[in-house]
Formats: structure tokens, sequence, C-alpha cells
């Protein structure tokens, strides 16, 4: 196997070696190869040091190549070559940005996928030792994380981990009064920062003493960032105060620059407090709770354990694990190496780097090709000159040199030109992007060896096909001919490289139509309930500390009466999540008097009155849920799909299910709604009644009449009327949030949409240029035609049907290469198939008119050419 | 002799100058990458350093595989590496830490 790559390899790089030279070179690489396979047969070598010594044939050959090359040599070719490109200014100019644009592009992606999925956080000592950890069921697979006895069990584990750490997102309302504000923050166990190895930037960080006791440790780190901004870089901010909610948080230090936590997505945490303090920001204190799910867990291996050896040893903390809780059956450990991203999300991202890095890959071989194409036509231009400067003598193989020196030279340009597009692009990509990335996405020494290599890929597909049009040309003939006429068989490469354009911009201008019909798609989808005309705003009772259950209570029903009296509002309730834009949680139910290993998972959504009625979820059978004082017993409404699971075949409505140590009576069966996004399916759910379940974070949903939303101040100004100083953090238009929830699709429309426009319009000049070429080499044969009384439409669709025939190749290749994309867009399409006819079609219609009119305009010109002038200047 | 020579055509000669006469031999022994050791190969031999020989054709084919190409050292070669060597000592020395410097 080995040994056919090895001589692929040597067969490749043997191009290379000048031909007098050649067959010596390549026996004695056969020679070597023919030994290394029978060490290898004796087991003496592997194969990756097997294929990095045939690798060796390649810059063996370039050396053979080059090795009588003298620095004057390539100055004067490079002198030659900057001469000829500073004559030609416009196609200097041409080549260079459209190279720029193509290069450029390229090195944007890649510092994209360079930022989230391989730099290492900023920071972080060894981040090879780190590993996440997370829980899963061998029944149903996920990634989720840990209770808090949990993560302490976990941490037991010390000949696997020298540390074990937590963090969980949570934002902060900091300030008092007007001057409010809401930051981002983690709440992370004591060790965080020395599991992480993270040094502090001013004053000290967290240590495992500052997380002991519930609510007994107000302090708090800033952020580089937070400290900059907030504080001016006070270099005196070690002990002074920071206000969160109602209590001082004494500032211990400041974070090095650049740490943002260890996620790559998600919005960047600027403050980090013990999370022994959750009990007093929340009020929830789930330290004890086997049951209570809330903390992302990672650890850092001992020195010395594998990655291999640590998930080896999982089982054993998975057994402690169900045994130490009944809440953990069928729970397993399972292990990520490294940090940044968790497995859904590293999918997920690769995802779309993969498609992202595709596309832009095209970009660069239609920019290519279009340079090629103008190389092409500017080498049939300087025959003469070629023709003259070989009959002075000068070797084929030097005019191959000067050839090559040219192209490099304008992608060397083009790469140059291209570093500012990335340095742009590294600020401009992270707003685009449908998530927010946490991560830097400055162009380091990576993105810039990327962005080199990608130029010297790009010179060089450029660059071999007019070297090469050049070294297969009758030199001589040349001379003697002129530059009047040419060969139709010399434009052959020209017409493979149109038409390889038409075919890839078709193929993207097919993508662009596929995302953008998903996005509309969305705009119009039923998920289940109806999202036009409904607004709702996130409302926390617990940073202001000022409300107990009771009083809690009463200020959501003085809310939803408000709400209901103000005008345009036709229902009003609370729910603890909104459907689709986010907050999602579970809750484990279980079929009244089943075993108690058949729990459940299932969307835990807490309702206020009138729930279902301001959604717009239908009710299939039985009740809703009643008003604040209607719902004396415990009884919930489940969805279809539960009812499925349950009671299969059963009437729902009269059983009981059994959730958080109560039995609820089910009332009512509503039809499924779609809570995570547009394209998971819905999931089981059970809705609560706030009346049993009281939660001190929910949102305030408001429905439009006429299904008109009424504008988000609305709910704003409600709450601000009951509570002044009540902060809403997120407030929403739900149809928006759905549309928004597709925003990956729209991003990658977005991106794919304008190299399409791009594309079409390289590929169409490309054709645009090829005809006009085409007709002014024969300009001499329609003057003849047109002089034996030939008809210009006749003319017309003589010169039309050539360009015709090429741009049905680029119909036919675009078709493949449409199939083809839509396949890898697969998973960002909504409602629309990936190999949809209709949308193929219609960009093909695009293309075909494009073209149309690219070859109509040279052709209706050359039919109106002067006889008597073109015969006499030809 | 011209110029004086590196490190990695020293250790090179060195190999070939112990007997080991193959490219992939010089490989294993020297730890250099293939795309190191036979250019720089090509170059000794251009410079007169080693020479170059074809094994005979008849022991190839005996063994059913194509012959190999083999290196020997001239006798300039002999003396750059004597010399490069002395060279290299004398550095080495001077990079001690405990070196005087006089």
């Amino acid at each position: 196997m080995s040994l056919r790559l090895a001589s692929a390899c040597v067969r490749f790089a043997s191009i290379l070696v000048p031909g007098d030279r050649r067959r010596e070179w390549v026996e004695e690489w056969r020679g070597e190869l023919a030994a290394l396979e029978a060490e290898r047969a004796e087991g003496g070598v592997g194969l990756p040091s097997a294929i990095g010594f045939s690798l060796g044939a390649i810059p063996h050959g370039f050396w053979m190549r080059t090795e009588g090359w003298t620095v004057d040599g390539v100055l004067q070719d490079l002198k030659y070559s900057a001469r000829i490109l500073r004559r030609a200014p416009g196609f200097t100019a041409v080549a260079v940005l459209t190279l720029a644009l193509g290069i450029g592009a390229n090195a944007s992606i890649f510092s994209l996928v360079n930022g989230l999925v391989l730099r290492d956080p900023a920071g972080v000592v060894e981040p090879d030792q780190l590993v996440q950890i997370a829980r899963s069921y061998e029944e149903a697979p996920r990634w989720d994380n840990f209770s808090w006895p949990a993560m302490e069990s976990i941490a037991l584990e010390e000949r696997v981990f020298s540390g074990v750490a937590g963090f969980q997102d949570f934002t902060f309302v900091v300030g008092r009064g007007s001057e409010t504000e809401r930051i981002s923050g983690e709440l992370v166990t004591g060790n965080y920062f020395e599991v992480l190895g993270i040094q502090p930037h001013v004053g000290r960080l967290l240590h495992p003493a500052d997380d002991l006791e519930p609510a007994a440790h107000s302090v708090v780190i800033l952020s580089h960032s937070l400290w900059t901004t907030r504080y001016g870089s006070d270099p005196g901010i070690v002990g002074q105060t920071l206000a969160i909610g109602a209590t001082p948080y004494r500032i211990l230090g400041v974070a090095p620059p650049g740490f943002a936590g260890i996620q790559s997505v998600g919005t960047s945490p600027r403050l980090w407090v013990p999370a022994m303090q959750l009990a007093a920001l929340s009020g929830r204190s789930p330290f004890d709770s086997w049951g209570s799910s809330w903390i992302n867990v990672f650890g850092r291996l001992q020195e010395g354990v594998s990655f291999a050896s640590a998930e080896a040893a999982m089982p054993i903390v998975s057994t402690r694990l169900r045994e130490s809780n009944p809440v953990n059956d069928g729970m397993v450990v399972v292990l990520e190496s490294g940090v940044g991203l968790d497995p859904e999300g590293r999918r997920e991202a690769r995802q779309i780097s993969v498609i992202l890095l595709l596309i832009v890959g095209l970009v660069l071989l239609i920019t290519c090709s279009n340079v090629a194409n103008l190389l092409l036509t500017r080498a049939a231009g300087r025959r003469t000159e070629v023709a003259v400067r070989a009959a002075l003598g000068a070797r084929r193989m030097r005019l191959i040199r000067q050839m090559v020196t040219e192209s490099s030279l304008l992608a060397a340009l083009a790469t140059v030109l291209a570093i500012p597009l990335v340095y742009g692009a590294g600020r401009f990509l992270p707003a685009l992007f449908p998530y927010a990335v946490s991560v830097s996405l400055e162009a380091d020494v990576r993105v810039y060896g990327f962005l080199i290599l990608t130029g010297i890929v790009a010179g060089f597909l450029f660059g071999i096909a007019p070297a090469w049009a050049i070294s297969r040309r009758d030199l001589t003939g040349a001379l003697r001919e002129g530059s009047s006429t040419s060969g139709r068989g010399k434009t052959r490469l020209r017409d493979a490289l149109v038409i390889s354009q038409l075919g890839l911009s078709l193929g993207l201008v097919a993508g662009t139509a596929l995302l953008g019909r998903s996005v509309r798609n969305a705009t119009t989808a039923e998920p289940g309930f109806q999202p036009g005309g409904l607004v709702a705003g996130v409302i926390s009772l617990e940073p202001t500390g000022r409300y107990n259950e009771a009083e809690g209570r009463a200020l959501y029903r003085q809310l939803i009466q408000d709400a209901q009296r103000a005008p345009g509002v036709r229902a009003a309730t609370i729910a603890n999540q909104l459907p689709i834009a986010g907050g999602h949680s579970r809750g484990s139910v279980r079929r009244f008097g089943a075993p108690e290993d058949q729990r459940f998972e299932a969307e835990y959504v807490v309702i206020g009155p009138n729930y279902f009625e301001t959604m717009g979820i239908p009710l299939v059978r039985g009740r809703a849920l009643g008003g604040f004082d209607d719902e004396p017993e415990s009884v919930v409404v489940i969805n279809e799909a539960l009812a499925a699971l349950f009671w299969p075949g059963d009437e729902a409505v009269g059983q009981e299910l059994e959730a958080q140590g109560v039995t609820w009576r089910v009332v009512g069966v509503v039809e499924n709604v779609q809570m995570r996004s547009l394209r998971s399916p819905a999931q089981p759910a059970v809705y609560y009644p706030f009346a049993h379940v009281y939660g001190s974070q929910m949102a305030l949903h408001l429905a439009g009449s006429a299904g008109v939303a009424p504008p988000l101040s609305l709910v704003r100004s409600l709450v601000a009327e009951a509570d002044p100083e009540l902060p809403v953090s997120q407030v929403y238009n739900l149809q928006n949030a759905m549309t928004a929830s597709m925003g990956e699709t729209r991003t990658i429309g977005f991106l794919v949409g304008a190299f399409a426009a791009l594309a079409l319009t390289l590929a169409v000049v490309g054709l645009y240029g090829l005809v006009s070429y085409g007709a002014s080499q024969r300009v001499r044969e329609i003057g003849i035609r047109i002089a034996l009384g030939a008809r210009h439409r006749s003319l017309v669709r003589l010169i039309l049907g050539r360009a015709m025939l090429i741009a049905s190749g680029g119909l036919a290749l675009g078709v493949v290469i449409s199939f083809g994309l839509g396949r890898v867009l697969e998973s960002l399409l909504f409602g629309v198939a990936p190999s949809s006819l209709g949308t193929i079609a219609a960009a093909a219609a695009i293309l075909m008119v494009a073209a149309g009119i690219a070859a109509w305009l040279p052709a209706r010109r050359a039919s109106r050419v002067d006889a008597a002038v073109s015969l006499r200047d030809a | 002799m011209a110029r004086s020579l590196g490190i990695t055509s020293l250790q090179i000669l060195g190999a070939v100058r112990d007997g080991i006469s193959y490219g992939l031999d010089i490989v294993a022994r020297t730890r250099l990458p293939s795309g190191t050791v036979y250019p720089t190969l090509g170059r000794l031999k251009k410079s007169g350093l080693v020479k170059a020989r074809w094994e005979d054709q008849r022991v190839a084919e005996r063994e059913g595989r194509p012959r190999r190409r083999y290196y020997e050292l001239t006798a300039e070669g002999e003396e750059a590496l004597a010399t490069g060597a002395a060279r290299v000592t004398i550095i080495a020395a001077d990079l001690q830490p405990n070196a005087t410097g006089t």
C-alpha cells in the first residue's frame, strides 16, 4: 500500500527534475523505495516514517530543478516580470485584485476555523491535559452537565485527575438604580483558575478556600476587558467593591488579557464569582442535591495519564455515581479531550467550517481559472515577443521560468493585498457568525501561514496553464505568422477554463437559492404555536433581593392583569421558557406506578393562566390549566408526544404522573410544540401550573390583537410600571426570534450569495472575453462572409453557437456541482430538498441568461464589421 | 577548499565514511529528513566530496529488485571531513560554559 503512495509521490516529483537527468533520478528513488519496502516487511519502519521518507522526493526534485539557477538569473527574471506587469497596469490590477479576493476569503474563513476549533484558550497551561467531563446515558447518549455532588464524586478519582473544576454561565446584575447593568460572567469552583493554570494580571485569582460555604464568599474576579473598560485599568482595583444585586462584592484580582473562559462560543464571561454564591444570587442552593444538574465540569489529567487510560477509568466513576443515588441510574461518565467546544459544538463547528472552506475553495478555483484565462489571453498576444526571445537563443525552460516568475509575482502581490482583508475579517466575521464568538479571531502565525500557502497554491494553479501553453507552442511558426490569426485548437484550454467557471458559479447560485428558500420557509413555519404577534420579556426577581414567593406571585398576577388591559393586547401570560428563543429546561418525570428506572426527561414548562390561548397552542383533549386561584389540586397538561410515550393507545387525560416527588393528574393534552429549534422535532413536554410551581425568573408573554405584535417597549413599560427597578433582561419578538434561529442558514446563505455573485460576474466576464477574443481572431473570415452576402443574423448565430456550446458545458458541470453542494448544505436546509430540481433549474436559467447576454454583445459587434475595413486591416 | 561545510554535510559525510552508503540508511543514521539528505548528497557529489556508483545490475536482478545507487567518500571528501570535524570540535569546546575564551 505504502509503496504505491510512495511511487506516486516520486512520479509526481519527477516532473520537477530536468529531462536529461530524470531517468537516473527516478531509478535511484525506485531503488531506495524497494529497499524501504523490504525494511517495512521486516517491521523495521512504521508507515508514517515511510511516507515521510518518500515525501523527501519532492524537495529533492525541486532542488534538481533549481540547482543551476543563479541569484542573478532569478533577479533578472523578477525585474523583467515587474517591467512587464507595470506596462500592463489594467491587467495587473484586475488579476491581483481578483486573486486577493480569492486568497483573502480563504484565509479569513480559515481564521474563523482557527479561532473556534484549532486554537487553545488564551492563558491556559498545557491545554492538552484538559478533558471535558459529562454525563450520558446508555440508552440515550447525550452530553450534559452534572449535579454538585456528582462533580465532587468525580473529583475523588485522583489517580486520573489532578484537578476537577466546574463553571456555569450566569448573568450578573451589577450596580444600583439607574446605573444597573447586566454583565455576563461565570460561577466557578474555587479551583477553576488553578486547574487551568491561569495566572492573575493584578491581585490574585480564586482559591479553593473562596468557595466553601453557600452564600459566604462575596468576592469577584474581573476580566481584563471589564477592568480596562469599566475601571480604566485602575492598578489599585484590589479591595474595591462591586455591587452585584444588593450585595457588595470585594474585587480580588484581574484575569490575564485574552482569557475569556474555556468556551469558544457563547457570550464572553467578564467576571467570575465563586460557585457557592449561587445560593446568594438565585436563592437556590443545590449543593447537596443529586437531582439538580447545573454545572459544567472539566478536569486536568494527572501527569503521565493518557486520554485513553482516563477513559478506561470512567466505568469505576460511573458505578460509584450510580451507587450514590438512584437519580444516577443508567448514567455513564464520558470524556472529551481538550476544551473550547463540547462534542456537539465541535460537530457543528466542523460542519460549518467544512461548508465554508468548501465554498471559499470554490471561489479560489474560480478566481484562479479567471486569472489563468487572462494570462492565456495575454500569452496569445505575446507570442511574437516570446518567439523573438526564443529566436535570440532563450531556451524553452528559460521561457517557462519567466512565465512562472510572472505568475509568482502576481500571486505574491495578491497575497500581500489579502493581508488587510484577513485583518478586517477578524473584526467583521464574528458579527456575521450566528453564535456569539467569545474567542478572538485575530490572525495569528497559523493564519498567515495558511495565507502564504494559499497564495503559493493559487500561483501554481493559475500559472501552470499559460506556462504549459507556451512550452507547447510552435515558436517559429508564431514568428512567421505574426499575431493576427490563431488556430481553433489553441483556445481549447480557455474554453475548459470558462466552462469550469460557469459550472462552479452555477453551483454557488443554486446553493444560494437553496439557503434563501430555507430562510424564507423558516419565516412561515408552523412550530406548533402561533409566533405571529407574540412578544415576550424575561423578568428576574432574585437579583433585586426584594421579593419572597408571595410577593413574587402578587407581582406576576399584577403584571398579567395590567398587560391584558393594555391597548393592542389580545392575551397575556407568563411562562418559565420561551419556545425556540432559548432557555429550554427539562425535568425528570415518571408514569405513576412505573418502576424508578423508567424516568424520562421531558420539557419542563411552568405556565400562567391563558398560556395555550396566548401562544395559540391547540388543546386536543381535556381542558387547559386555570388561573392563580383555580387549581387547588396538582394537575398538569402534557403534549401528544408524552401521551403517546407514557400511555400509547390509551386516554391520557385522568392518568397520573410523578415529578419532583409530587403526583400530578393529567387534565389535558395539547399539540406538540418545537421548543428547541425549527430543525429539531418536538419533544415530550409537561406544562405545570404556576399556581403550584413557583419560579422567580419568568417571561411575560403578550399576544397582540389581530396577529399584530405589540411594541417591544410595551413589555418594558409594563414592568417599569409595576416596579421601576426591576430589570427586564431579554425582550423578544417570537416571530423574529424564530427567523433568527435560522441564523446559520442565513449567514452562510449571505456568504454563499456574495460569493455566487462574484463567481458569476467573473465567469460571465470570462465568457465575454472568450467570445470577443474568438470573434476578433475571425475578423477576416467574417469580413469574407459579409462580402459574400452573409446576413447579420446568421453571423451572430455563428458566433453565438459556439458560446452557447460552452455555456451548455458549464451548465452540465454546474448541475453536478449543484447536487453535490446541496448534499453538503443539507443540514442547514429547512423545508427544501437538497436536490430540489426547481431551484437548480432556476439557477440554471439565471446562468443561461447571463451567459447569453455576455456572448450576444460581442457577437453583435462582430457581425457589424465593415467588410472592406476588416479585409484591409487583417 | 571553497567553503566550510555545514553540520548537515558533515553528518552525511561522516555516515558515508562509516560505510553507510545508501541514502535510505543515511536518513536512518543521521535522522535528517530525506528531503535534506538527497539534495545534500547531490551537492557533495557536485563538489567532488563523494562519488555515486550504481550497484551491479546482475546482483539486483538476481534478488528481483531495482538496482540501487550508493555513495563513497573521495580523497577530497576525507580531507574536508577531517577539517570540518576539527572545526566543529573547536566550536563545541568554545560553547562549553566553563570555556575561558583564551
